[in-house]
């Protein structure tokens, strides 16, 4: 039985690590055109030698995080198509079930967390969340970038409303960033100080059997019944062992 | 005429009050006794001439007058040549002009036409006399009152010294032969802002002592030395000025850029601001095409036609000293700010219905954000690649019209031609991404007034979601320790 599994390939490493240089870009850059009177922004902009050096940062950024989702989303509709990738990611009516599930497992009327494959609802709903927020972000950013050339396609009052769609969309998809995922996979007690698996592409054997149990259970061909009842007498033998240990400590100190 | 005989009543009393006592104390006339021999007569008022066409003319002689004046020391014969102490010829003439002409020719004996050449305003009186109009001195200088030339008291006050020659039609004659006619319309002068000052207070140099001959080669350089007295009192309009596109201009040697006599003229200064369509007439002078194209404009139209006070002249965008090249990009830049003075001001074009979101809705779109961060990367030596559209690119500058009423569909149909001037390749949805100054509503801009609102909502909710999410699974976590 091994230790750690494989989790993600060395090309999710490098896109993710692409996408987050990409996202830091576009985020300074973008919410300081967005909120461009207030002192911070200015300082920023007049640093960075003026707004059309942030606007051509901004759009470089822009096409950089394109280019990086283009090339994702071909790669995934390929590797699903030729079933080299697990459609994992597809959310599910069992996704829905564990949202639900998890929510009265924080309440306490359940016992235990929902089980998951590979991706989490948590997990799943973040990425589509990015996703579409991304593809929204692109067009409409290469509306805002272009508007001349594709006023010849579409009336004028598209402009504005791309304008108010990339803005707003920029407040969300950050929000599912910043106060999900950076959560989720940093400052979660469960992971805390940083869950390193997306960098090293590994995830320990531990918290496979924890959060990703139906995963387990398909690599290693068991049903997560037999997983769990392995780690239950696993348990009851460390506990065992520890009151063994404990009762020796005491009869060697009287 | 009259105006000279009412300021030469003034120094007349003058002397009999002030130097009629010095003379009584000293009651010597000179010269062997003649003087005081006509006097026994003519110091008698009311000894009158009568002329052939009945004109008359007092022939009394004020003693004391005489006495304090230029010829005080003079025997009356001196002048009065046919006349001596024993000797009173009868003698006719035809009327009082006649007589005058005659009596004034004396003068020229001592008085040579050189000398009185030196003085600038008699060249003129000589050589009117060369084509046959007498020159008769007593008109100006009187005659038993003559007054020294030089020396304080010989008129009550400066004004009254330049205008005995001033008030007359003069012409200066410049080296180029131009010509420019000179009277001082001293009504009007009081009347002026300057109207209590006095003429050596502009005219540096020049006073009841002096009047030094000066040569100018032509009208313009005579005009351009004269505005530069102004600048002794208004200091800090002339440097404003220096900071200006006329005087740019002149100084690159363009002498008919304006100075300050051009637009607030000389003698007749008035009142800055007081009437402003007086005002806007001023540039019209030179700027003929603009100031068309304003009168026709929504604020001309209403400046010449209403008498509105509330529109802008001139003056105000432009402003009136430190007039700044309407093409540099600094001026551009002040465009917006220079028309939010009213239109974002409710108590002026509230009145009129016209909304003052105008100047924030421009602000807060591309453009506005780029000209307003421009504007704080000028300071570093920034120099951005193409202009930025301010109020007037689409407005126009001077032809400015109404965006309501009839006048509406022909901005609306300019607006794509000036959309062009910066965006060649646009078409004719192109100004539509342009909300008009408007903030989107369901009858505006629909669409982005929905997608504004569904945020609105959207993004609230799952702040909350995602902070309940957060804190629930927290909780969970610290309950299973």
């Amino acid at each position: 039985m091994k230790e750690t599994y494989r989790r993600f390939s060395a090309a999710r490493i490098i896109e993710h690590l692409v996408q987050i240089v990409a996202f830091c870009v576009l985020v300074a850059t973008g919410l300081s055109q967005k909120f461009y009177s207030s002192d911070f922004s200015v300082w920023f902009i007049l640093k960075l030698g003026g707004i059309d050096n942030v606007r051509i940062i901004h759009r470089s950024a822009g096409l950089l995080f394109s280019l990086a989702a283009v090339v994702h989303i071909v790669a995934a509709i390929y590797g699903t198509i030729a079933r080299k990738w697990q459609p994992s990611i597809i959310i599910t009516k069992n996704d829905f079930t564990s949202a639900v599930h998890n929510i009265k497992y924080y309440l306490g009327i359940e016992n235990f967390p929902a089980a998951s494959g590979k991706y989490n609802y948590t997990q799943k709903f973040e990425y589509w969340g990015i996703l579409t927020g991304g593809l929204m972000m692109m067009g409409t950013g290469a509306v805002l970038w272009q508007p001349v050339f594709f006023t010849r396609f579409m009336t004028g009052e598209l402009v504005p409303l791309a304008k108010v769609l990339h803005s707003e969309e920029a407040l969300v998809v950050l929000l599912i960033i910043a106060g999900w995922h950076i959560y989720n996979s940093i400052f979660s007690p469960e992971v805390f100080p940083l869950n390193v698996s997306i960098f090293t592409g590994y995830i320990p054997r531990e918290r496979m059997v924890r959060e990703h149990i139906h995963e387990l259970a398909r690599i290693e061909n068991r049903t997560p019944e037999e997983i769990r009842e392995e780690v239950r007498e696993q348990m009851q033998k460390d506990a065992t062992r520890e009151r063994e240990a404990e009762r020796e400590k005491v009869r060697r100190r009287d | 005429m009259r105006g000279i005989r009412a300021n030469l009543f003034a120094p007349a009393l003058f002397f009999i009050l002030v130097l009629l006592p010095h003379a009584a104390g000293s009651e010597q006339f000179p010269s062997s006794g003649e003087t005081p021999r006509c006097l026994g007569c003519h110091a008698k008022p009311g000894i009158i001439i009568t002329f052939q066409n009945n004109e008359t003319q007092a022939a009394s002689v004020d003693p004391g007058k005489f006495k304090g004046s230029a010829h005080g020391s003079l025997a009356c014969s001196a002048c009065h040549t046919d006349f001596e102490a024993g000797k009173h010829p009868a003698r006719t003439f035809k009327s009082k002009a006649q007589y005058r002409i005659k009596a004034a020719l004396v003068c020229r004996r001592c008085h040579t036409n050189e000398q009185i050449k030196k003085g600038s305003v008699h060249a003129e009186l000589l050589e009117e006399e060369q084509q046959g109009k007498p020159l008769v001195c007593t008109n100006c200088h009187g005659s038993h009152s003559i007054a020294r030339i030089s020396g304080k008291g010989a008129q009550a006050s400066e004004e009254q010294y330049c205008m005995r020659c001033h008030e007359r039609q003069t012409t200066l004659r410049f080296k180029n032969g131009e010509h420019r006619a000179i009277k001082v319309d001293i009504l009007r002068l009081r009347t002026s802002v300057h109207g209590k000052l006095d003429c050596s207070d502009c005219h540096f140099g020049f006073s009841s002592d002096e009047h030094p001959q000066r040569n100018f080669r032509t009208d313009r350089d005579f005009a351009l030395a004269s505005s530069e007295s102004c600048r002794r009192c208004h200091f800090d309009k002339y440097t404003k000025t220096l900071e200006g596109i006329h005087y740019a201009i002149l100084s690159q040697g363009q002498m008919n850029a304006p100075v300050c006599t051009d637009c607030h003229g000389s003698h007749e200064i008035a009142r800055v601001g007081k009437e402003r369509t007086a005002s806007a007439k001023r540039c019209q002078r030179c700027h003929s095409k603009e100031y068309d194209a304003y009168a026709k404009s929504v604020h001309g139209n209403a400046l010449f036609n209403e008498h509105n006070q509330d529109v802008p002249v001139c003056a105000d965008c432009h402003t009136a000293h430190t007039i700044l090249d309407p093409f540099s990009m600094d001026y551009r830049e002040r465009i917006p700010e220079m028309c939010s003075n009213c239109h974002a001001k409710k108590e002026i074009v509230g009145k009129y219905g016209l909304s003052t979101d105008v100047v924030k809705t421009y602000l807060s779109d591309f453009h506005g954000m780029t000209l307003g961060l421009y504007k704080m990367q000028r300071g570093e030596n920034f120099k951005p690649g193409k202009p930025i559209a301010v109020c007037t690119d689409c407005h126009g500058r001077h032809n400015i019209t109404s965006t309501v009423g009839p006048d509406a569909t022909t901005v609306k149909k300019n607006l794509l031609k000036r959309c062009q001037s910066c965006h060649p390749d646009a078409n004719e949805h192109f100004p539509d991404t342009w909300l008009s100054h408007y903030g989107p509503s369901l009858t505006r801009a629909p669409l982005v007034f929905i997608a504004g609102i569904v945020f609105k909502i959207f993004i609230p909710i799952m702040i909350i979601g995602l902070v309940l999410q957060i804190l629930l699974h927290i909780w969970r976590y610290a309950i299973n320790r």
